[in-house]
């Protein structure tokens, strides 16, 4: 088997995770939110592809086409929700979007 | 003859079932022709068993039949059966023949009432009732035609079911019957533990060999019943209050057949009475004091229905004490009889109170002889029948009740003079009733209703049931007359043989005195309320409170329970129920109370907690491996 050993393709998914969850941890702006949040996704999809290509199965990667599926038809829907507050010229903030508070 | 019974049993409740499905495509007529023939075909039918009853020799007489499996359990059976003997055959011609002509009687009387087919349809379910009750082969069934003949009184006494005092009435009645109820049904718990069977050929000869304390427990349970149904001591204070129902109800339920009821079951059951000599004497002596006090009361009642309901318990109560002294035949002639003058006396009271628009109220009657003379001797015939008066049906029947008791020992001659006193107030009430509502000036009120209407103002299906029961009442005592010829005694003699026998001298002599006593109650009344010679005593403020039985329950029983009711509520369910409640629900909201500021709206709060917790979990999942 060629390249590099599957640990270092984990750190690379471990650092894009951790790069992502910080990214919608801090960011107040819900497009770069949304962006992070594709971070973190292709950081785990890049985990399965990496487990996938060391066990020698494909399972892993028929699992991360899903998740790319589900995560366009989630930026579909997050993009919508933002287009739609940008028409209702509502901040751009995730920090004033609290209606929802207890 | 069987098939005959079966028919008299079911077509009354033909024409119930019939009205009920009907409604409105049946006219209101045609409700009261519906129920009319149905319980005249009942007793066509009646008189076809009694026939064929006939037919065959006295020992012979006794012919169960079974139509299908009713009940089953376990071991027990019961089925759809009824005994066709000389008893029951007694009672279906009195039921079924006085109920006819009341049912008649009815279509003129509720002639115009909004709802007349609810009324017949409800009646034929009583005449169906009733007949199941004395048709019965087995105590269940009989359990359940006591039952229905409860409901029916309770539907009828409620007919009126817009006044509240109505309403009252039928509650009171139905309660007051629900104990009885209960009595009887633990009886019969007990019979089937002792006889593992409630039919009658089953039952009865096992009874003597019952001992002492079981035998004493279902008689008196069977005695409670009794007593419950014909509203004797102490259960006797819902009869005047069912007078609320219409009058013909009052002369069918509350008079003539229901509420003899309890005299049927004592001769019914009378072996095992018989098992229970102190019970049975105890019925007598109950009847005896319903008697008196029923005829006391009666002197002081204003309400015309109501002195004849009096005066039914109190007839009820000489039969009691024929029966509990054990002259069956001379109590049941007493039942036939008194059906005949008490339906006569409430239907021409209906006619009165018809023809005055409802007043019920004898002291603003008065001189109604001139303008319903055939109603007042219809009337008179009853009322003299009522007193016990040579020729008429009461002297026949009622004085060999009470020349039997005097046939029996110390007890039966104490009883005797509480039934002659009995007599005197009968004759005394009874004719003060008949002089306040028909002798006299005619009152304004009733010169105002009578001033624009006919003299006739009777119609039909009101004269007819009238005029036949005042032949009734007029000679059907002469059925029996005790010593010279006694069918009646004769044909009931196989199911209940009588226990005690007057002799000739005893029937005479207790006769002359009742006869006397009952002219003096008549002349004493004459004297007072018919020729105003003196002045009416004031009423004693006992009798006026029925000897305070009302007031007396509602302390015992009402009273408690209330008080018992609030206490719970202020003790139990307030602190303890409705607290706990209330707390546990303040508890979870100051909870939700508490945690809502966890809830902060901001979706980066969510996502730092969601992360920390995906760390958290790793890190635990991590050491722990």
């Amino acid at each position: 088997m060629n390249g590099p050993d599957v640990v270092w393709y984990l750190c690379v998914a471990a650092f894009l995770f951790c790069t992502g969850a910080l990214g919608v941890l801090i960011r107040r702006s819900p497009l770069i939110v949304l962006l992070s949040l594709e971070i973190m996704l292709n950081g785990s999809n890049l985990a399965l592809i990496a487990f996938a290509r060391h066990h020698g199965r494909e399972d892993g990667q028929i699992f991360a086409l899903a998740v790319m599926a589900v995560a366009a038809s989630e930026v579909v829907v997050g993009l919508g929700l933002i287009v739609a507050m940008a028409r209702r010229r509502l901040d751009l903030d995730v920090d004033k979007l609290r209606t929802l508070r207890g | 003859m069987i098939a005959a019974a079966w028919i008299c049993l079911f077509a009354p409740l033909g024409a119930a079932i019939a009205i009920t499905l009907l409604g409105q495509r049946l006219t209101r007529r045609g409700a009261g022709y519906l129920a009319t023939t149905s319980v005249g075909m009942s007793f066509v039918a009646a008189l076809v068993s009694f026939a064929g009853l006939l037919g065959d020799s006295p020992s012979q007489r006794y012919h169960p039949s079974t139509l299908w499996r009713w009940l089953t359990a376990g071991p027990y059976d019961f089925g759809m059966r009824i005994t066709v003997d000389p008893l029951s055959a007694f009672m279906m011609l009195v039921v079924a023949g006085v109920g006819f002509l009341i049912v008649w009687y009815s279509i003129g009387y509720m002639d115009g009432d909004d709802e007349e087919r609810r009324y017949f349809a409800y009646m034929a379910l009583f005449v169906f009732s009733m007949l199941l009750l004395v048709q019965s082969g087995n105590l269940l069934l009989l359990l359940a035609g006591w039952g229905l003949v409860g409901l029916s009184s309770y539907l009828l006494i409620g007919f009126w079911h817009e006044r509240p005092s109505a309403i009252a009435a039928a509650k009171k009645a139905f309660v007051m019957n629900a104990v009885g109820d209960a009595t009887m049904a633990l009886a019969l718990f007990l019979l089937i533990q002792r006889t593992r069977s409630l039919d009658f050929e089953k039952v009865f000869p096992q009874a003597p060999a019952f001992g002492g304390w079981a035998a004493n427990l279902i008689a008196l349970g069977l005695l409670g019943g009794a007593v419950a149904k014909s509203a004797q001591l102490p259960l006797q204070t819902w009869l005047p209050d069912a007078m609320e129902g219409p009058t013909p109800v009052s002369a069918l339920i509350h008079a003539a057949t229901m509420v003899t009821a309890g005299v049927y079951l004592i001769v019914r059951t009378h072996t095992l009475f018989e098992a229970a000599p102190r019970v049975e004497e105890l019925a007598a002596g109950l009847g005896a004091a319903t008697l008196l006090l029923a005829g006391l009361i009666a002197l002081v009642q204003t309400d015309i229905k109501r002195v004849i309901a009096y005066s039914t318990m109190s007839q009820i109560g000489y039969m009691f004490l024929g029966v509990g002294l054990g002259a069956y035949a001379n109590g049941m002639f007493h039942l036939m009889t008194h059906a005949f003058f008490k339906a006569l006396l409430f239907m021409a009271a209906g006619i009165v109170i018809h023809a005055l628009a409802g007043e019920q109220d004898m002291r603003r009657m008065g001189g109604l002889r001139q303008f319903l003379p055939r109603t007042y001797w219809a009337f008179m015939v009853g009322a003299l029948a009522l007193a016990g008066v040579p020729p008429f049906a009461g002297f026949f029947s009622k004085d060999s009740i009470l020349a039997a008791a005097l046939a029996h020992g110390w007890y039966g001659q104490l009883l005797w003079v509480v039934g002659m006193v009995g007599t005197f107030l009968t004759g005394l009430y009874t004719f003060r009733m008949l002089f306040m509502a028909f002798w006299g000036e005619p009152s304004a009120f009733v010169r105002e209703h009578f001033h624009a209407l006919n003299r006739d103002v009777v119609g039909v299906s009101l004269a007819v049931p009238v005029g036949v029961l005042t032949v009734l009442a007029a000679l059907g005592g002469w059925l029996q007359f005790a010593d010279v010829w006694t069918p009646v005694s004769n044909w009931l003699e196989p199911v209940a043989p009588a226990l005690v026998e007057a002799s000739g001298l005893q029937e005479a002599a207790s006769s002359a005195i009742a006869v006397v006593l009952g002219i003096a109650g008549i002349g004493v009344a004459w004297w007072i309320y018919g020729a105003r010679r003196a002045e009416a005593p004031r009423s004693l403020p006992l009798l006026e409170h029925k000897f305070y039985f009302d007031e007396l329950y509602d302390a015992l029983f009402y009273r408690p329970a209330v008080f018992l009711a609030n206490a719970l509520l202020k003790w139990v369910e307030r602190p303890l129920v409705f607290g706990s409640v209330r707390e546990l629900a303040g508890a979870i909201r100051e909870l939700g109370l508490e945690t809502r500021s966890i809830q902060t709206g901001l979706v980066r709060t969510y996502a730092l907690a969601i992360a920390a917790s995906v760390a958290v979990a790793t890190l635990v999942f991590v050491v722990v491996r």
